[in-house]
């Protein structure tokens, strides 16, 4: 049994989870194990949860990961990652993505940024886990310039710490994915090779609470608020991309924030346009700069 | 309609089965049909589509019978006593419903004239071969309230039952007769209004903040308030919790599945009582039920007259099915012949229930005629020459 | 325009707050449609206790949990009919049936043209986003010639169905199709439909870019949503082949308030007056117990 390594890949739909498993499995094939492999992807939308367990080894007579059992635990997404954390033997790796995403669908009470969702906060893992490798995963595929590789740099990361070799990796990679991003995906995969840790994990922006415009008043007309519910946000991009004045953007947490409330001229596209109620454009009466500052 | 002082009598008519069943609707306050055509149902929903708007109700018919039983549902929702009639291929489109019904705990009332199957069949023949489809037919765990009568009379009463247990258990109720009964003529006699017992559904008294819609306190049946009175509330074919929202949380899923499946079996109290004929001092029991059951009485008769000691036991509520009564049946006998027009159905309710206590045969008929008394008479005198035979473990 | 922006966001009530966020995925253009319907009906000032909606399943349905009325989420294509047996129950509520392309048009399309037949009072608000997207992508009948879908990854092979021109020949007595891109004059279309005795039926092109999308290689939500606005070129685009739904040759468009594109129809395409069959019942009903 010894000989049997485990791994438990976990995330939420949309991040590539059961891909980067058919990699994995696809890898210890090309190195000549025998490999087992069971998921679960749970409601078609985006944001339910998704798993796949793997294990490896000269024979391999069950897929599934017993709780304390997995060597190492690849964690897609934050909450999921500490959702699974129990299933991590004493000493095992834990390899987490510092990026929250919010699940619309399998709990409320995960809601962004409400006390319901878990602190991303690294610090606390420590002692959790034989070694803990957390990286903002969705920032590095930013860097570069292709978002959807987030998974294959976690892949790295964990190919770092599994004795497959490295061409089995590639193989692997090359002969799974879209063959147009076999390239971009080689090199997210040696950048997460790569990674040195610990690495910086702080939160790209700071912001935690809804935000509320300040109402403008540019030219003594009717001041408009703009609302957004951040917990509803889902971050779809429509309403920076409808605004003609462009007071809107998604911050480091794919969340819409306001960016310049004075521009905004109450024409309410960003509210209609937005297909999860998150955004709610109020007209208030023309105020002078100190009383708007006490009704936020 | 005032009598005065005098009590009005009751009405006495010769009556079909179908007909006693659109009159016991009627009296019952069904006031919403909504049916598909289908043989030999049909005489249901023609009687209901004249009664019906001569008293303010509702007639429809729909574009199939899965339409049918979902505009049931709908109107129950809306606060009407409703009722749909079929027969075989019709239920087996229905049993979609059937699993919304119980699982949303609509109140509703489901005929289902059996005819010879499976598929189209015998349209113009009885059978009691839809035994297992009502109380199994649709996915799922569910409860199942299904009551089988045996004359123009017990249709007209247990079409009352019928609705009274549907709004008590806020469940779906099915009522199986065949093609015999259904056409029969017969003498029925019905009360007049108000002389019969008629339950209404418990309408939620709280507030339309606290109300829960499938939360049930004590064991109590929940209360359902009909649409657009004020409470608003979700109402989804999904798992769902005690607001009716769904949810995936094992345990409350758990305890949901066992209040919804466990309705009838704690309420059995409500069931309409078996026919008993000659059982005290019977060494073979015949069971049987619907049109089955009179020719069983007949060859009960006839077998006491011979002097073997034989007697009748006839369950109108099939589903939930009389496990302890049968048990003490076959505690007491030798033998329990299972007469009905399938190819063997109950028959494995009944050896299960009797617990290796008795010898259980069948008397089966399923090539479109009813079974004659004769044929169940030759099979009480076979039991009964077999004597003291295998599974006769009582004293 | 709404006026008065103050109390421009009151339909927000209609939602039930505690259950959002809702559960569809980002760049969904379904919640745009809920939001012009609910719009609508805060404009008419209407008692979200008069209200009753009624869905079937898939990934539009299950917006009635997410609402404040009387919900009924029933199963799959049946919806039409359980809001018939609840309309002739309650005549007086206004009953709302949200479907999908697949629920409604492929299991669901013989109720919806009975529905239309009878012209019940009904409001039926079609979402096309041409595919079948709670089960993750698979072909509906609304999916254009030569699209690509889970089911179909070689290219439908088959044409897919025009919703309105269906419902028109089915009996529906108010007819209208919109787009998710303009929602102000699909929240009037809304208005009008509800304002309507009969049955309405409002289909709404909206977006699936997480299944149909990706498929077709069609970019992210917001990007759909704009390319809405070249529909047929941009998918003409695409295909070389076939335009992106079947080509209404009248400019029926042009009846009334809403907005033509060269060859697809939008706008209220059909009205008509004739008995409602709620009213036509109680009618008959008092000739029957005289």
């Amino acid at each position: 049994m010894s000989d049997v390594r485990s791994l438990l890949l976990v995330g939420v739909g949309g991040q590539g989870v059961i891909l980067a498993g058919t990699i994995v499995a696809s890898a210890c094939l090309r190195a000549g194990m025998d490999v087992k492999k069971s998921e679960v992807h749970g409601m078609a939308q985006r944001g339910g949860a998704v798993y796949s367990h793997i294990r490896y080894g000269p024979r391999v007579h069950s897929p599934l990961v017993e709780e304390g059992g997995a060597d190492v635990l690849v964690a897609f997404e934050w909450a999921e990652g500490l959702r699974w954390l129990p299933y991590l033997r004493d000493g095992g790796v834990l390899i987490i993505n510092t990026e929250a995403v919010v699940p619309p669908a399998a709990c409320r009470d995960r809601r962004g940024w409400t006390p319901g969702y878990p602190e991303v906060d690294v610090a606390r893992l420590r002692g959790r886990a034989g070694e803990v490798l957390a990286c903002n995963a969705r920032a590095l595929a930013r860097r570069l310039k292709h978002q959807k590789v987030a998974n294959t740099i976690l892949l790295g990361v964990l190919a770092s710490r599994l004795d497959l070799p490295d061409a089995a990796w590639q193989e692997a990679i090359a002969a799974t994915v879209p063959a147009s991003t076999v390239e971009i995906n080689l090199r997210a995969y040696q950048e997460g090779r790569r990674l040195t840790f610990p690495r910086d994990t702080a939160p790209v922006d700071g912001s935690r609470r809804p935000v509320q415009a300040r109402p403008s008043s540019r030219d003594g007309a009717t001041a408009f608020l703009i609302d957004v519910v951040d917990g509803w946000c889902k971050g779809c991009d429509i309403c920076v991309r409808v605004c003609p004045e462009h007071c809107l953007r998604l911050n480091g947490r794919e969340r819409v924030e306001v960016i310049d409330a004075a521009a905004c001229t109450g024409c309410r596209l960003c509210e209609w346009l937005c297909p999860d109620f998150a955004i709610a454009v109020r007209g208030v009466a023309p105020v002078l700069p100190d009383t708007a500052r006490r009704t936020e | 309609m005032s009598a005065g002082d005098r009590a009005v009598p009751p009405e006495v008519s010769l009556l079909q089965g179908n007909q006693a069943c659109a009159r016991g609707a009627i009296a019952a306050g069904c006031r919403f049909f909504a049916g598909y055509p289908i043989t030999p149902s049909s005489e249901i929903a023609e009687a209901m589509a004249a009664l019906l708007p001569r008293m303010g109700g509702v007639f429809i018919q729909m574009e199939d019978e899965i339409a049918s039983l979902a505009a049931v549902i709908g109107a129950s929702l809306g606060g009407m006593k409703a009722m749909t009639a079929t027969s075989g291929p019709g239920f087996s489109l229905m049993q979609e419903h059937v699993g919304f019904a119980c699982h949303a705990e609509i109140p509703c009332v489901i005929v289902d004239v059996m005819r010879g199957g499976p598929s189209t069949g015998l349209p113009t023949s009885p059978s009691q071969a839809d035994v297992m489809q009502a109380r199994w037919g649709t996915h799922g765990d569910h409860p199942a309230v299904v009551l089988a009568p045996a004359s123009s009379q017990e249709v007209f009463d247990l079409t009352v039952g019928a609705f009274n247990l549907a709004e008590q258990l806020r469940t779906p109720v099915i009522l199986l007769y065949d093609e015999v009964i259904a056409h029969l003529r017969e003498r029925v006699v019905m009360p007049p209004a108000g002389g019969l017992p008629v339950q209404q559904r418990r309408r939620p008294a709280g507030s339309v903040e606290a109300y829960r819609p499938y939360a049930a306190a004590d064991g109590k049946i929940p209360p359902l308030a009909e649409f657009g009175t004020g409470y608003r509330f979700h109402v989804t074919g999904l798992a769902h919790d005690e607001r009716g929202f769904p949810t995936q949380d094992p345990a409350v899923i758990g305890s949901m599945q066992r209040r919804v499946q466990g309705k009838a079996e704690r309420h059995r109290r409500l069931l309409p009582p078996a026919e008993r004929l000659l059982m005290d001092d019977a060494e073979i029991a015949v069971f049987a039920y619907g049109i089955a059951g009179r020719a069983a009485r007949e060859a009960v008769r006839a077998a006491r007259a011979q002097g073997i000691k034989a007697g009748f036991f006839r369950p109108r509520a099939l589903w939930p099915f009389p496990d302890d009564e049968v048990c003490a049946v076959a505690a007491h006998v030798r033998a329990v012949v299972v007469a009905e027009m399938n190819l063997g159905q109950m028959i494995h309710e009944v050896a299960r229930a009797s617990r290796g206590q008795a010898e259980v045969v069948g008397c089966l008929r399923a090539d479109g005629e009813p079974i004659a008394p004769e044929e169940i008479l030759a099979a009480v005198e076979t039991a009964s020459r077999r004597g003291a035979g295998a599974g006769t473990s009582h004293g | 325009m709404p006026a008065d922006h103050r109390t421009a966001s009151e339909y927000r009530r209609y939602l039930r707050q505690e259950m959002m966020p809702h559960i569809l995925c980002p760049g969904c253009g379904h919640g745009i449609v809920l939001g012009a319907l609910l719009r609508a009906l805060a404009g008419r000032g209407v008692d979200p206790d008069q209200v009753a909606m009624v869905a079937g399943i898939g990934c539009s349905s299950r917006l009635v949990g997410y609402v404040d009325f009387c919900t009924l989420h029933t199963t799959h294509g049946r919806a039409p009919a359980f809001a018939t047996g609840l309309k002739l129950a309650r005549p007086e509520l206004a009953v709302i049936v949200l479907t999908g392309d697949g629920d409604g048009l492929a299991i669901g399309g013989n109720h919806l043209i009975h529905a239309a037949r009878r012209n019940i009072g009904l409001l039926c608000v079609l979402f096309n986003n041409q595919v079948y997207g709670m089960t993750g992508g698979q072909l509906a009948p609304t999916t254009p010639s030569f699209q690509r879908t889970a089911t179909t990854p070689y290219g439908n092979l088959e044409p897919a169905f025009d919703a309105c021109r269906l419902l028109t020949a089915a009996g529906a007595t108010f007819v209208a199709r919109g787009m998710t891109l303009a929602p102000v004059p699909l929240q009037d279309i809304m208005a009008q439909a509800l304002a309507h005795k009969g049955f309405a039926f409002v289909e709404v092109l909206t977006e699936c870019p997480e299944y149909y999308g990706r498929y077709n290689r069609l970019g992210t939500g917001a990007e759909m949503l704009l390319a809405q606005g070249r529909l047929p070129e941009a998918v003409a685009d695409r295909l070389a082949r076939k335009t992106f739904l079947p080509v209404r040759e009248e400019g029926a468009g042009a009846a009334a308030g809403g907005q033509v594109r060269p060859g697809l129809a939008f706008g209220i395409l059909h009205r008509e007056e004739r008995p409602e069959l709620t009213e036509a019942l109680r009618a008959a009903s008092g000739g029957a117990r005289g």
